[in-house]
């Protein structure tokens, strides 16, 4: 396996109440890039995201983390510890938002005071200091979206996988998330990022995987951006391009 | 109408002066209650979470067996278990009859379908993501549950309340698997029963009032923890 590549998956199949929704022979997510897996709606994105982060074990076929066959069938609690993942629909835990900031690291059962200053560091780079005694249930979704991005990052993950972060936000939250993301994320971390945002996949991509039907159509490293590298101009829409 | 105003006043001399008898049968029901309660909780709770998170063949049909038990009379239960407990019984050797334990091995039999069908119905409702969000922040197995626990709290405090409530007004398991033995197995309801036949009205009643009071804080208690529970719902 060349070194740039972290995560590598092979002839993997998913199938969902008897229809088949993955069916991908090869697919590759390069280490410290920002690694863009786009399609149209229903096209398996989140089924893949979500095999990639180790959330879903149910599949067939054979994944690989630095040319390491996962065992799907144990837990790998090791290895889903270094992953990150921010969803689309966050889901916010009962307790304020210092609690929910908090929790990935109380499960790796961190000192309180260790944990205490992390989340207010992340906390200020996030620019929701102020809402950290906060209900978690009194949030709008662009903070919960915030919430659930600071609690993606208090682990500093070796891997961060984004499932349409922005889709449910309003204009102001997704200018903060596409303005602030790149800052947020550090240079020794491999982002694997689901999305439909053109202005994200501009900014941010290194390299793209289009999905069509659960199969991969292409993959693309991309130096300068170029939409029709895919066959179609930037102002086309993502499902037109694949 | 003189009779009864008298014997409320009994009665509620009875309870201020905290009379003996009301007292020790008051705590003979409350022991009762919470071990069975207790024990029927910690049964309960992982079987509601393997019928509401697991797929298997077997499922509708222990769905189906759970809710026909909740609507189970009080004696049947009282029969099935003076059956195994009775001398000529699978466990007659234990001599469980007409002792505490024997009450509480058939309220616990009461009460289990209970709590396990109303947690099974907070676990099956709860948010999918829950689960998924747990995984994704590294969370064990175990870790998992606890979070599952934390997030169902009320909801299970609420199923576990709901058996209190039952346990502690229920008459036919206690009458027929504890004999009312004065001191021993007499319970507010049994008592009550038993004292009214005798003619100690204003005792019965002494016990009525204590018992609509223990199902008023119940109430009262799960009123509160159910209004939490609708301030955090989304």
């Amino acid at each position: 396996m060349p070194k740039d590549k972290i995560i590598e998956v092979k002839n993997i199949e998913k199938n969902c109440r008897e229809k088949k929704i993955l069916d991908i022979d090869n697919f590759i997510v390069l280490k410290n890039k920002f690694n863009f897996i786009v399609g149209g709606n229903g096209s398996g994105k989140t089924s893949l995201l979500n095999i990639l982060s180790l959330v879903d074990q149910n599949y067939n076929g054979e994944l690989y983390y630095k040319g390491k066959k996962i065992d799907k069938t144990a837990e790998n609690l090791e290895l889903r510890r270094k992953f990150s993942v921010i969803w689309q629909d966050p889901y916010l835990y009962r307790g304020n938002v210092f609690y929910n900031i908090a929790l990935p690291l109380k499960l790796r059962n961190r000192n309180s005071k260790i944990i205490k200053n992390k989340v207010k560091k992340v906390a200020k780079k996030i620019e929701i200091e102020a809402l950290l005694d906060q209900s978690a249930f009194t949030l709008s979704s662009g903070e919960k979206q915030k919430v659930s991005i600071a609690r993606a990052l208090i682990t500093e993950p070796e891997i961060l996988f984004v499932d349409e972060a922005t889709t449910n936000l309003d204009e102001e939250s997704i200018h903060f998330f596409n303005s602030h993301f790149a800052d947020l994320v550090t240079e020794e971390m491999t982002v694997v990022m689901v999305s439909h945002d053109r202005r994200q996949i501009k900014k941010l991509a290194d390299y793209i995987t289009l999905i069509h039907k659960g199969k991969v159509k292409t993959s693309k490293k991309i130096t300068n951006f170029n939409f029709k590298l895919f066959g179609a101009g930037i102002e086309a829409p993502i499902t037109k391009l694949v | 109408m003189g009779y009864y105003t008298d014997a409320l006043y009994r009665a509620l001399y009875l309870i201020f002066t905290l009379d003996s008898e009301v007292i020790q049968v008051v705590k003979t029901s409350l022991k009762l209650s919470i071990s069975s309660t207790f024990i029927a909780t910690i049964i309960s709770i992982p079987l509601a979470i393997l019928i509401a998170r697991n797929k298997f063949r077997t499922k509708t049909f222990i769905n189906i067996i759970l809710n026909t038990l909740l609507s189970l009379p009080t004696v049947v239960i009282g029969i099935f278990v003076y059956a195994l407990i009775s001398r000529q019984g699978v466990l007659g050797e234990l001599d469980l009859l007409f002792t505490q334990t024997g009450i509480i091995f058939g309220q616990v039999l009461l009460i289990i379908p209970l709590i396990t069908a109303l947690i099974r119905n907070v676990i099956f409702s709860m948010d999918e993501k829950l689960y998924k969000t747990a995984v994704s922040m590294g969370a064990s197995r175990k870790q998992k549950f606890k979070l599952l626990l934390l997030e169902a709290r009320y909801g299970i405090i609420g199923a576990v309340i709901a058996g209190f409530g039952r346990v502690l007004g229920e008459i036919g398991i206690s009458m027929m698997l504890g004999g009312n033995i004065k001191g021993v197995t007499r319970t507010i309801t049994t008592a009550m029963s038993l004292e009214t036949n005798k003619g100690r009205f204003a005792f019965a009643l002494a016990l009525g009032i204590i018992l609509l009071s223990l199902s008023f804080l119940i109430n009262f208690v799960t009123y509160f923890l159910q209004e939490g529970k609708n301030y955090a719902k989304r």
